[in-house]
């Protein structure tokens, strides 16, 4: 056995087999373990230092070409937001120079309607979750309310047998208006286009290009058709029965005759910009009674609560009316 | 001391220190570091392949923090966005219809969007998506925003005409409310002063001698004076084809060629030319064709109302 190796004892003064215990042996091996493990750490460290891993070069390219696009696109957008800027600062002034009025700011523009943002501004605090939880709640609530309301108005009416009076109120806008930002002037004093003098408008004016089509606001039945070159224009009444009838002006043509039945929604004619009209537009009122009433308060059938709101505050705004 | 080994030499029996030669302690040693190595490369593998390197995870959070940034930016470009929706419901349902233009149709205002991929150098990348979305994006809101520059600036002149005809145009009656409303534009079989049966191209106001006459329109005076029938007699030219003529004055307060305003004082009424008795004879042409003046102007104002109008409408400055 040459491989059998002896270690010289100097208390025996002899040669001793060296024997190593199963412990000496795992100990060994351990600190062969921890030894590579360090010396692992170590190169891999160093190794780092100088190379980049396949995987950390294909980030680095993404962070790279991130930061390349963001800076790109941060830039455009900037210059993009300047022109917009100056897009809404045109459209104010086009506002104001066109309907004689402030214009409603954009933010207020889309308020209450769409409702992406709707709680932005309660964003950012410690609580700001459980106050939006909160506020979403108590919108609900305010929708169920106003349904609730609603419904118990129906069923006044209903119980009261007014079935019919409530198909023929004229309750719905006489033009389909998205976003309603075709209302232009609405009831009261307003700037006359050619005298500068404020006058009564007696009604309510739509924009819209010339041919779009004209709905009767509710049943009842067509009273007068009548085509003038002055004043209206082109007109129709219609009677609505309860008192109630409403005239529709400036029309381009008919589209009923005299004497016929209508319904809600109903076409009755186009836009147009027949009379004493500076621009095409409808002109709608609603008389109660023979005594001219602000339609703005007779568009409760087709509009949410906010939508309402909102076009209550375009038609109060002093502007200039069309005719 | 204790640590040197030593073997026995089974040829003379002794026992003898192990001393290796230097080629096997070189084996030793390359055997010894390549299992460093092996082992290394086996850690490293481990420790990537499970957590990442610590480089890795400084990278990742960048990316991380990079796409949040993305974020804030696409919250900007949805408010841009949405500025631009308004601004073009604006333009399409307010503007346009009032200034009678055509208004533009959304090929146009979506153009060259999803067109051929112009990006190709954003492909292959873990978030290639999202830098494309935004490029389009971006892409987009140029393309919006330049339709919509170009649209204001077409409204904006169209705008300033529109003013200006409004202006221009011969839109109120010539003398007060009050006064009765005579012949209007009709065939008259009889000429109450020549007696022969002939047009009558204008309309007649009953005005007693020395009624004030307004310009009913902005424009230049082009004719005042004595024109045989019409005896004193200012003609306005109100451009857009536009003429506007006032006969049988008493006395002509402008003279050829002077800017009159809408509202302008021009002259006092009268009976001279071919008249029976005091009254204003008014007459709107349009391009040389005689038009109904009732067809363009209402009679709607109250006498306070209409003079409320004049001084309005001469405030700032009378002729110019």
């Amino acid at each position: 056995m040459a491989n059998t190796k002896y270690k010289f004892n100097p208390d025996s003064l002899s040669f001793d087999k060296i024997r190593l215990g199963v412990k000496a042996i795992l100990l060994r091996s351990l600190a062969y373990l921890i030894g590579s493990i360090i010396i692992a750490a170590v190169l891999n460290f160093m190794f780092g230092l100088f190379f980049d891993s396949p995987r950390e070069k294909a980030l680095k390219r993404e962070i790279e070409q991130l930061t390349l696009q963001y800076n790109l696109i941060h830039r455009e957008m900037g210059n993009l937001e300047k022109v917009i800027d100056h897009l809404q600062e045109t459209d104010d002034n086009l506002y104001r120079t066109i309907f004689g009025a402030e214009p409603i700011q954009a933010t207020q523009r889309q308020a209450g309607i769409g409702g992406i943002n709707r709680y932005d501004d309660l964003e950012g605090f410690n609580n700001s979750k459980l106050v939006i939880e909160t506020a979403k709640e108590l919108d609900k609530i305010r929708k169920k309310v106003y349904v609730q309301s609603k419904s118990f108005d129906e069923l006044i009416m209903l119980a009261t047998e007014k079935e019919d009076m409530l198909r023929s109120i004229p309750a719905i806008i006489p033009i389909s208006t998205k976003d309603l930002t075709r209302i232009a002037s609405g009831f009261g004093l307003r700037i006359h286009p050619v005298y500068k003098i404020s006058k009564l408008h007696a009604g309510m004016d739509f924009t819209a290009p010339l041919g779009t089509e004209v709905y009767a606001s509710g049943d009842g039945t067509i009273e007068s058709v009548l085509s003038s070159k002055r004043g209206m224009g082109n007109y129709i009444v219609i009677n609505h029965g309860f008192g109630y009838s409403s005239l529709y002006a400036h029309l381009e043509s008919f589209n009923v005759k005299e004497g016929r039945k209508v319904k809600r929604g109903d076409i009755i004619g186009y836009v147009g910009n027949t009379g004493m009209s500076v621009a095409p537009h409808l002109h709608y009122e609603i008389k109660l009674n023979g005594v001219n009433v602000d339609p703005v308060n007779y568009f409760f059938n087709d509009l949410s609560p906010a939508e309402y709101e909102k076009m209550i505050e375009i038609a109060s705004k002093t502007g200039q009316s069309f005719d | 001391m204790s640590s040197r080994k030593y073997f026995l030499d089974l040829s003379d029996l002794q026992y003898k220190r192990v001393r290796l030669p230097w080629k096997n302690k070189l084996i030793r040693f390359t055997i010894g570091s390549l299992v460093c190595v092996a082992v290394t490369l086996l850690y490293t593998a481990i420790i990537n392949d499970m957590l990442g390197s610590p480089k890795e995870k400084v990278l990742s959070q960048e990316i991380e923090s990079l796409k949040l940034e993305y974020s804030l930016m696409g919250r900007e470009i949805d408010n841009s966005v949405r500025i631009l929706d308004d601004l073009e419901q604006s333009d399409g349902n307010r503007y346009r219809p009032i200034l009678d233009m055509d208004s533009i149709p959304s090929s146009i205002r979506n153009m060259g969007v999803g067109g051929i991929n112009r990006y190709d150098e954003l492909e292959g990348y873990d978030n290639s998506s999202l830098m494309l979305s935004f490029r389009a994006k971006v892409e987009e809101i140029r393309n919006r925003t330049t339709v919509q520059f170009e649209s204001f600036k077409a409204i904006e002149e169209r705008k300033n005409e529109w003013k200006r005809e409004m202006e221009y145009l011969p839109m109120i009656s010539p003398v007060n409310v009050i006064y009765r409303l005579g012949d209007g534009m009709k065939f008259r079989e009889k000429h109450p002063v020549l007696g022969t049966p002939q047009w009558h191209h204008g309309q007649d106001f009953s005005t007693p001698y020395g009624t004030k006459v307004y310009a009913t329109g902005s424009g230049k005076v082009i004719e005042a004076g004595w024109n045989s029938g019409y005896g004193n007699c200012i003609v306005i030219d109100h451009g857009y084809g536009y003429r506007s003529t006032y006969g049988h004055l008493s006395k002509i307060s402008v003279s050829v060629g002077l800017n009159v305003k809408r509202g302008d004082l021009i002259a006092l009424s009268g009976s001279t030319g071919t008249s029976t008795g005091p009254h204003l004879h008014y007459q709107i042409d349009l391009f040389g064709q005689h038009k109904n003046p009732l067809y363009y102007f209402n009679n709607d104002l109250t006498e306070d109302e209409y003079f409320e109008m004049i001084q309005t409408l001469t405030a700032q400055s009378k002729f110019r």
